[in-house]
């Protein structure tokens, strides 16, 4: 990787990078060492570094799997360290719990604030501590009521402390959540992606509020997907990928550039060789016109037979929604679809099913997996209809149920101990497979993948790769998504990349690289 | 507990594994152990033919019933208005051969009777799927409206005078020795077993039970299930009653399903215990059924006073669902 900064260049490998980044000052609050986490067959964190000092806003950016969530975990105290050092304004600690991290000031505010959203404000505040009381026995509700008023004057919120949370605005959900951290005593507030939830005017409200907060000396330690946020509010930004420190910028160093292909890495090329190529695609399977509902606004595309399609953008930029609208698993308010030339009016997912239509879910233990049941009960699941006797009783003829079932198992490789067997006893990989095999049993033409490999080790990610190729080359159209930018390149012929609900772009063969699909994802000019 | 359990699985892989066999074999062992302690205890009384037809005549309303609650909670359905439905089937049927002597038949009355119990049950199905009610709290509304509305009917009077005698014989009558209620009873559970082993409405119903949301997307229709479910659910708890009132030889607009409704949830619980942990069978309601019989017919038989049948089975119920969990908890 080319690097512009002096910083970035030894970050990656050599302790002297740290040491060039760390001024041995006081001002830093927080300062993580080699930090190492080995969880059993994988090495999430490997050797980061991270400063975070007095009064600043610290930006810290990966795609997913990158080691974001360990590192939390780790600062926050949830989880210990196998290697490397933690240190609190200079002082060696070893966190144990999450209590002894919340004593020594750390904070974290999760994606969903964590509130209780029957509870007062006032109420939420103070869940976690033990309230002021009367003749210690009943709570002191005027001494609560004074203190919350006060912290909520502290964040800058003029609420009533009475106000029942479900009735707040996200940003004053967040700041809610923000001063429940400074009201235990909080200097260093961690925020987890906290304006997945808000609007563009809510998030310049609660970044007003962050900049005084930080001017005041608490420290932010600042996570989100969104890097035209991160130029906004961040101080100093750190980039993690596959569990190392990819580099760490001030705002003077940082540029859109440097901070995209540090996210994503090297440019990897097209990977796909199996695959021709789109010289050999068919006829159009799966048109869309102008198909709008919920996030997605004028979704066009046409998906051909043999072609994989991918859907590409930020979690929340209506890819993965445009896959529930297509199945009719939330409701269009117009436009129009089509599937081998035929126009469709899709009600319910039982008529994207009957359309030959198959979406394999992104949560699979909530969505697709039939716990508790066999593989052979989880593969027949959609096809039943096919095994009956008769149409009025419905016998189901077991037999060709389960010769079918163990047919399709042995196709797709399934390791299992047999056909009866538990679903649950399967691994995460196999799991997977066996709900693509219930789609491919179906007879469906078109395939939607939501993060198919999303829990899957890294072999059976590789045989799932192969068998989408495989389902394309059937003749099958395939529109993909994934959380996992890098994806796309390996298993898409084409790429079309949303943003804000919209499609901002196509990327196609070689030019569907994870930095190109980053910048349309991203958006905006190149600022800087 | 999660090491210890792992360390466990992986060491008695090839032998024996106690408390995945007491899971799955537990209460079928403990039903065994039961008829052997009381047939030592009274080996005069209790290990006889007579006794045991006693035992399954004991329980043959029970069954009925607890078959058809069976088909709801597989779906995942809590049917609270079993007890009130019970009612109304006994007292509907008394009440239209009572009524109308000339016009409506024994066969006519028993259908217009489990007919009504259907539709009920249809209406419980609409609320929780088209209104979003839960099964619950729907049932637990429907069961105190009938129950309203049979005292209403009646003016709270019993129905004892004018049952035809053809009416009497379907709870007091019997074929080759083995009585009227048993036989119903079997019959139900039979024709249960079928349905929800071996079709496709009771694939889908305990496909809906294991995960409502991987079966619609899976196309099935989720929403037409729980009327369906229910009013299953309902005929049979409408044909418990309609047994018992002819059992009684009287229609009581009060109070006949009231024994039999935690009775049948303790039946289908300790079912949900045995041979397949966590999942509701009829087969494993026929052993909860059969455990319940031989448990208050044994203490009765050993002069045991009445509420320690109560306390056995309540103790029972809880060790049973303890050890079906057990296994449920280590598979995850």
């Amino acid at each position: 990787m080319s690097v512009s900064s002096p910083e970035t260049r030894p970050a990656l490998s050599a302790p002297e990078g740290a040491a060039l980044l760390a001024k041995p000052d006081s001002d830093t609050v927080l300062e993580v060492k080699g930090l190492v986490k080995e969880y059993p067959g994988t090495r999430a964190l490997d050797g980061v570094d991270l400063q975070i000092h007095r009064g600043e806003i610290h930006a810290l950016l990966g795609e997913n799997g990158a080691g974001k969530s360990t590192l939390i975990r780790l600062i926050c105290g949830a989880t210990r360290p196998t290697e490397g050092q933690i240190l609190f304004e200079g002082r060696l600690v070893e966190l144990n719990s999450p209590q002894q991290a919340q004593d020594l000031g750390v904070a974290v505010v999760h994606q969903h604030f964590n509130l209780v959203p029957q509870l007062s404000v006032a109420e939420n505040l103070f869940l976690s501590q033990t309230l002021p009381r009367r003749v210690g026995l009943f709570v002191n509700w005027t001494v609560i009521e004074k203190r919350a008023a006060k912290l909520l004057d502290r964040v800058g919120l003029k609420i009533n402390p009475w106000t029942e949370v479900s009735g707040l605005r996200p940003d004053e959900n967040a700041m809610v959540a923000i001063a429940k951290a400074i009201g235990s005593d909080a200097r260093i507030i961690i925020l987890d992606e906290p304006t997945s939830a808000l609007l563009p005017a809510e998030v310049s409200i609660l970044f007003g509020h962050m900049r005084r907060l930080a001017s005041e000396g608490h420290s932010f330690l600042y996570v989100s997907h969104r890097l035209a946020e991160v130029f906004e509010i961040a101080d100093r930004v750190t980039v993690l990928r596959d569990g190392r420190r990819a580099g760490a910028w001030t705002r003077e160093q940082m540029s859109r550039k440097t901070i995209i292909k540090a996210i994503v890495g090297g440019d990897k090329p097209w990977i796909d060789d199996t695959d021709g190529g789109r010289q050999d695609l068919g006829e159009p399977v799966f048109v869309a016109n102008g198909l709008t509902g919920g996030r997605v606004r004028e979704l066009s595309f046409e998906l051909r037979s043999g072609e994989i399609l991918g859907f590409a953008g930020l979690p929340g930029s209506g890819a993965e929604e445009a896959l529930d609208l297509l199945f009719a698993r939330s409701a269009a308010s117009g436009g129009q679809l089509k599937a081998h030339g035929k126009v469709l009016r899709l009600r319910s997912p039982r008529d994207a099913k009957n359309a030959g239509i198959a979406l394999v879910p992104k949560n699979r233990h909530a969505e697709s997996l039939l716990s508790g049941a066999s593989v052979r009960e989880n593969i027949s699941l959609p096809n039943l209809h096919r095994f009956v006797t008769d149409p009025v009783t419905r016998f189901i003829r077991r037999s060709k149920e389960r010769t079918e079932g163990k047919e399709i198992a042995t196709r797709l490789a399934i390791k299992m101990s047999s056909i009866e067997a538990s679903i649950d006893s399967l691994s995460g990989g196999n799991q997977q497979k066996a709900i693509l095999a219930r789609w491919l049993a179906s007879g469906a033409k078109i395939f939607m993948l939501n993060s198919p490999t999303a829990a899957v080790d890294i072999g059976a990610k590789a045989d799932i790769y192969n068998l989408i190729r495989e389902i394309a080359a059937s003749g099958a159209g395939v529109i993909f998504t994934s959380t996992e930018v890098e994806e796309f390149p390996r298993v898409c012929h084409r790429v079309i990349v949303f943003r804000d609900g919209v499609v901002v772009g196509e990327l196609t063969g070689a030019g569907a690289t994870e930095a190109n699909i980053m910048h349309l994802a991203v958006g905006g000019e190149d600022e800087r | 507990m999660s090491a210890s359990a792992g360390l466990n699985s992986s060491d008695r892989k090839a032998g024996f594994d106690l408390p995945a066999w007491l899971a799955r074999y537990g209460t079928l062992a403990s039903l065994a152990a039961l008829l052997i302690v009381f047939s030592l205890a009274r080996s005069d009384v209790f290990p006889t033919v007579d006794n045991l037809l006693n035992i399954m005549n004991q329980v043959s309303i029970l069954g009925t019933m607890a078959f058809g609650l069976t088909v709801c909670l597989v779906m995942g359905l809590f049917d609270l208005s079993i007890s009130a439905m019970a009612t109304l089937g006994g007292y509907v049927a008394t009440f239209l051969l009572v009524q109308y002597p000339d016009t409506i038949s024994v066969p006519l009355a028993v259908l217009i009777s489990l007919a009504v119990a259907g539709a009920i049950g249809v209406f419980n199905g609409l609320i929780v799927s088209y209104l979003g009610i839960s099964a619950f709290i729907a049932t637990l509304a429907t069961g105190s409206i009938i129950t309203g509305a049979m005292l209403g009917i009646s003016n709270s009077k019993t129905i004892i005078t004018g049952i035809p005698d053809e009416f009497l014989v379907i709870g007091q009558g019997s074929v080759f020795g083995v009585s009227n209620p048993i036989l119903i009873m079997l019959a139900i559970g039979v024709i249960l077993w079928l349905l929800l082993e071996h079709t496709q409405l009771g694939r889908h119903l305990y496909a809906i039970g294991g995960s409502a949301e991987a079966s619609r997307l899976s196309g099935i229709a989720v929403k037409r299930y729980a009327p369906i479910a229910l009013a299953i659910c309902a005929g049979c708890a409408g044909l418990g009653g309609l047994i018992a009132a002819s059992v009684l030889g009287a229609g009581r607009p009060q109070g006949v399903g009231d024994t039999y409704l935690l009775n049948a949830f303790a039946a289908v619980f300790i079912g949900a215990s045995s041979l397949r942990p966590g999942k509701f069978h009829i087969i494993g309601t026929f052993i909860g059924v059969m455990l319940i019989g031989v448990i208050n017919n044994g203490l009765s038989v050993m002069g045991v006073p009445t509420y320690w049948q109560y306390i056995v089975q309540g103790v029972l119920l809880i060790i049973a669902l303890f050890s079906a969990g057990l296994l449920t908890m280590r598979r995850h």
